[in-house]
């Protein structure tokens, strides 16, 4: 199972709001595609998907605010694929 | 500071909202690729105002009808921020750059882009533009003269800054500004007797990213 994370964004920015997510869970993604839209003050941010799957689970939802380095989501890894590290994909 | 050696200029003119933004989106894709280099736009728009996913639909202060009367366009997008207003005589510039080769830093890329604006102001109108702790813009006195929103996606900006060099800021009336309260807006043009030529402030903002991001601009 590989964990979305939300990665470090700037000096300052300690925190984001989930503002979109692209895919629900369940559905299948590919690696690099644009998965959940994070919002700070002036910025929208996408985070791609670090692998090739189906999500497991959300664990953020539309509305949340999240702390850097917190969970978003989980991805049950394709099989066969070649993905990077857990959690790398930024 | 970002190091980047080349970057397209394409000046649209003026071109509708959603149209630049179709644009941006494929140039994105294509500098995520490696297939083109950084990218800067210039355009104007025609009157609308703009949503962010998060803003509040109360911070626009007239109905659609009254809206639409005034030939007044709406758009949800996906840039930071809450809502704001483009028009006439407003340049907008929208830099998508691949951040992804140097620090990956959104608050630097913020604060550079204010840079941009306050050194074309201060250096060719000796305006003393400024920009305020914990809010991001820019100001001259009491007044917000640019405002900024991006978009990310894989380290590659999109969206970006506006300026009012010579707007009809009755459109701000429209709306809450930013999402806050009693902002006062500006134009360059009403700190000085003699029409600002809106030419001259884009090459002016040119010269600045030129100078503040470091890059060869063509």
């Amino acid at each position: 199972m590989i964990k979305v994370y939300l990665p470090e964004l700037g000096e300052n920015i300690t925190k984001a709001t989930v503002s979109y997510w692209y895919f629900e869970e369940g559905m299948s993604v590919v690696e690099g595609n644009d998965l959940v839209e994070m919002t700070t003050d002036k910025a929208t941010f996408n985070v791609p998907a670090p692998c090739s799957g189906a999500i497991v689970e959300i664990m953020a939802h539309e509305g949340d605010v999240v702390e850097v380095g917190s969970v978003l989501a989980t991805i049950e890894e394709e099989t066969g694929g070649n993905s990077p590290a857990e959690g790398e994909g930024v | 500071m970002y190091l980047k050696p080349k970057c397209h200029v394409v000046d649209l003119g003026m071109i509708e909202y959603q149209k630049s933004l179709d644009l941006q989106k494929k140039i994105v894709k294509k500098v995520i690729d490696g297939e083109v280099s950084d990218t800067l736009i210039t355009c104007q728009h025609p009157h609308v105002i703009t949503l962010s996913r998060l803003a509040k639909k109360e911070n626009i202060l007239v109905s659609c009808e009254e809206l639409k009367k005034l030939g007044v366009g709406i758009c949800w997008t996906d840039r930071g921020g809450d809502v704001t207003y483009h028009g006439p005589g407003q340049i907008v510039l929208y830099p998508i750059f691949n951040l992804k080769e140097d620090k990956k830093d959104l608050h630097i890329f913020l604060r550079n882009l204010e840079e941009v604006v306050i050194r074309a102001l201060r250096n060719n109108f000796g305006l003393n533009a400024y920009r305020k702790s914990g809010l991001t813009g820019v100001w001259v006195g009491p007044y917000k003269v640019a405002s900024i929103g991006i978009g990310v996606s894989h380290w590659v900006t999109y969206h970006g800054l506006s300026l009012n060099v010579r707007t009809d800021k009755k459109f701000y009336n429209l709306i809450k500004p930013c999402g806050l309260p009693d902002v006062k807006i500006a134009s360059i043009n009403d700190f000085f007797d003699d029409d600002v030529s809106l030419e001259t402030v884009r090459l002016m903002l040119l010269k600045s990213i030129q100078d503040i991001f470091e890059c060869h601009l063509n």
